[in-house]
């Protein structure tokens, strides 16, 4: 794995998020309550743009304990591809609508004012 | 579009950039301010008093009323959905990023030109919208072909519309729009459309779109959700407009007429051909010019693709399109820009055989269109 820088931290205000280039990857880094993460630019269905959804949301969920009526929750950890709408919660790349499916994470770190995320070696 | 896709590389298969790909639905935005120049008096002026409304998707009072998606809650996201493409030149290039050769463009507002209750507006609407798209979007582009739309207010200036534009080398269709239509396209009163359309050796392509009205099958306020709505609204539109055509026996009266239906996927039809065979049995003096079983006309019918159903086993898709013998009859669409669009990426995970690929990606829309490879009507 190599650290590539890519960018400052003011670059990554808290509540957004950018779409970087890594390793020859687009990159979504996301700052989420002060901790960065990232997820790969490439929806698991059409491969649509996803982390070019211009802001993140929370999400609507259900279950017996709570009589079955919606509630928002996940505020600010939820992105959706803006191609058909998939969603996906960032900090552990889950897909809301089809669990089995979570994307890879990229190890984002801070050192100094600088932003790495790590990335494979490119082969050969 | 910024997404790269990766052409495919299974043995023996053309590449999909390299494909023939036709693309039979992609909608161009037409706002009232840019129909007004083309609109006769009095009805531009009410385009242009409306010009200036802040647009929601495919909802602006007194042009497009009530848009999708409108009735229920709107809680934040990140899926805006509201894609539209303005220019020619914006159009080319995003089809080219998805692989598409030639693009059949139908309106964004227009979809709900049916529920304008005044007849007379609706007909001027929809000569605008002809000339306009013609001046502004298929003479400027060899990949852009167009569907001229036949206003079902007023069946005899929608055939002489089609007349007007018959000999147009970039108009290649007849859209019928179905959402909140009253009567439904069987009906009789259309027939000067279906005439002028087979004189013209243009097809005819239905196309609904979400709304809520109190006609049938668009009655569909007993629904809580835009999942129900939008999942309904398309395919029982044409379902419920097939089943009209057949049993009316438009099918009958215009044998040279080719019929195309859009946006409801490709899981409908196995449907429609049985159970209308099954009714077929009982009550086939209800319908005694059909000399075949009604699944007969029905798989005639050319059945757009998009929203293709994503069933687990892609190999479903392939098995729904052999149950209607759709092998020369299914032909790819995208719905570019809108929110649910297809890529063609999607549709060639299905594991057609090659012919078939070939066919449903490019082929199969040559003949409905009456084109050949570069777009030119035969």
């Amino acid at each position: 794995m190599t650290d590539v820088v890519v960018g400052r931290l003011a670059d990554f205000p808290e509540g957004t998020h950018r779409v970087v280039e890594a390793g020859g990857r687009r990159i979504g880094v996301f700052n989420i309550g002060g901790r960065l993460y990232g997820l790969p630019n490439r929806c698991a269905h059409q491969g649509g743009p996803l982390c070019e959804g211009r802001r993140l949301t929370g999400t609507l969920a259900a279950d017996a304990a709570g009589g079955w009526r919606p509630r928002w929750e996940l505020d600010g950890e939820v992105i959706a591809c803006p191609w058909h709408g998939l969603e996906y919660h960032v900090p552990t790349g889950r897909c809301l609508a089809m669990p089995e499916i979570r994307l890879r994470r990229y190890e984002v770190a801070v050192r100094g004012d600088d932003v790495y995320v790590s990335v494979p070696d490119r082969r050969g | 579009m910024t997404v790269e896709t990766s052409a495919t590389t299974r043995t023996g298969r053309t590449p999909l950039p390299d494909l023939l790909i036709v693309d039979a639905d992609v909608h161009v935005h037409e706002s009232p301010g840019a129909l007004a120049p083309y609109c006769d008096p009095p009805w531009d002026v009410a385009l242009r008093a409306v010009a200036d409304v802040p647009e929601r998707y495919l909802d602006i009072p007194g042009f497009s009323p009530g848009g999708d998606g409108t009735l229920t809650a709107r809680f934040p996201t990140a899926h805006e959905a509201t894609r539209m493409v303005h220019t020619p030149e914006q159009m080319v290039e995003e089809l080219a990023a998805i692989h598409v050769d030639l693009a059949v463009l139908f309106p964004d507002h227009l979809l709900k030109l049916p529920v304008l209750p005044q007849v007379e507006y609706a007909a001027a609407l929809a000569r605008a919208y002809n000339a306009w798209l013609v001046d502004r979007w298929t003479s400027r582009h060899p990949a852009l072909l167009g569907a001229i739309a036949a206003c079902p207010q007023d069946p005899e200036d929608a055939a002489r519309e089609i007349e007007r534009y018959a000999d147009d080398p970039s108009i290649v269709a007849v859209y019928l729009p179905c959402a909140g239509l009253d009567p439904l396209w069987g009906h009789r009163r259309y027939d000067p459309i279906f005439d002028a359309a087979q004189n013209a050796g243009l097809p005819v392509l239905l196309h609904a779109v979400t709304v809520t009205s109190p006609v049938f099958p668009f009655n569909n306020h007993g629904f809580d959700t835009e999942l129900a709505r939008h999942a309904t609204s398309h395919t029982f539109a044409i379902m419920a407009n097939v089943v009209s055509m057949v049993s009316t026996g438009v099918v009958v009266r215009f044998p040279e007429l080719r019929i195309g239906v859009t946006e409801a996927g490709i899981s409908w039809m196995p449907f429609v051909c049985n159970r209308l065979d099954k009714e077929y049995l009982e009550r086939r003096r209800e319908v005694p010019f059909l000399t075949e079983r009604p699944s007969h006309y029905v798989k005639r019918i050319y059945v757009a693709t998009q929203p293709i159903e994503e069933p687990e086993r892609l190999r479903d898709i392939v098995t729904l399109m052999e149950l209607y013998d759709g092998d020369r009859t299914t032909v790819f669409a995208s719905d570019w820009p809108h929110h649910d669009f297809d890529h063609p990426m999607k549709l060639d995970q299905v594991p057609f055989d090659e012919e078939q690929r070939r066919r449903v990606f490019g082929e199969n829309a040559l003949e409905l269109f009456g084109i050949d490879r570069t777009g030119r009507r035969r």
